[in-house]
């Protein structure tokens, strides 16, 4: 079978589409290494503060629900397999299994997604806001309770909020894979999308551990 | 492509059992050492997804570049950020209230 005519046109500043291509991953990795600053900032203060309330943030984190967390943890680190079959695809010059499978990519986001509000809901019925009168914990554990989900609603709040801009950039890809903008020679965009994917997916790797794992240990 | 899916999908594998295992390991009796090990779990969920999924072994030089340069920055940030926790013991803080 012929390939499909490339609709793609390489910008001036370029000596090929392969050299754009290489140029745009190269970007993606500048930024991903800001995005591990700006999340590593994130994780330091939350283990700095765990490790000055120990007791609080253990006690606080026993609220929070692990089968939820660790079920998307699955649907997040199958999304970054299924992403890696549809780079896979394309680099193979199948175009149409490659958009497919990006459809269920979009698809385990969406239940990422939905998974989450259903637990923001349950966090919300069980008055873990930290301002809610009345937050479950009182004592002395109150505070380093409250802190732990201070860090618990930023923490994941910001990562839905990058998960949510993914799935717009993979269902952007979705649409120009449709139109037949991609082929076994040029596919920069579905590789560069590809890296922030499994980016989102990496800071859930972590953020895992550090809400509903931690309180857990004896 | 029969082969790279397989691959693929070995990875997956893998990483579901180190998930497995790091659940696992979070809830047994094991002191001071079960945090190291949950960051070693994570680590190598981390370091697999990036090998694996988004090729950094095959990316450009300049990428590597950048990955190497993000773990070096979270080195530096966590390296003074932990600098009090980790001499606390050593050079006890005096408790002062200027107010």
């Amino acid at each position: 079978m012929a390939e499909p005519e490339l609709i793609v046109e390489q910008e001036f500043q370029y000596s090929s589409l392969y050299d754009q291509g290489q140029t745009a991953i190269v970007g993606m990795w500048l930024f991903l290494a800001q995005e591990c600053v700006f999340f590593g900032g994130l994780f330091l203060t939350w283990i700095y503060s765990r490790y000055w309330n120990q007791a609080g943030f253990d006690a606080g984190s026993h609220g929070a629900q692990l089968w939820i967390g660790s079920i998307n943890l699955g649907i997040l680190v199958t999304s970054s397999f299924v992403y890696a079959c549809a780079l896979a695809f394309i680099q193979a010059g199948r175009p149409r299994e490659m958009t497919w499978a990006l459809c269920g990519v979009v698809a385990l986001g969406v239940a990422f997604v939905g998974w989450k509000l259903y637990e923001y809901h349950l966090d919300f019925v069980g008055h873990f806001w930290v301002n809610d009168p009345d937050f479950p914990i009182k004592g002395e554990l109150e505070g380093g309770a409250k802190l732990f989900w201070a860090f618990y609603w930023t923490g994941t709040i910001l990562h839905a909020a990058h998960m949510t801009i993914a799935m717009g950039l993979v269902t952007y890809v979705i649409r120009r894979g449709f139109r037949g903008d991609f082929t076994a020679q040029y596919h920069a965009p579905v590789e560069v999308i590809g890296l922030f994917w499994s980016f989102v997916d990496i800071v859930w790797m972590v953020l895992w551990p550090l809400i509903y794992l931690m309180g857990r240990m004896p | 492509m029969t082969r790279q899916l397989l691959k693929l999908t070995l990875t997956w594998a893998f990483l579901m059992a180190v998930a497995g295992g790091e659940f696992v390991v979070s809830g047994m009796q094991m002191e001071m050492a079960n945090r190291p090990v949950l960051l070693f779990f994570a680590g190598t969920m981390v370091f697999t997804v990036a090998m694996m999924f988004m090729h950094l072994a095959t990316a450009p030089v300049v990428a590597k570049g950048f990955a190497v340069a993000g773990v070096f920055w979270l080195i530096v940030l966590f390296g003074f950020g932990a600098a009090d926790m980790l001499t606390r013991n050593w050079y006890p803080v005096q408790h002062y209230n200027p107010y």
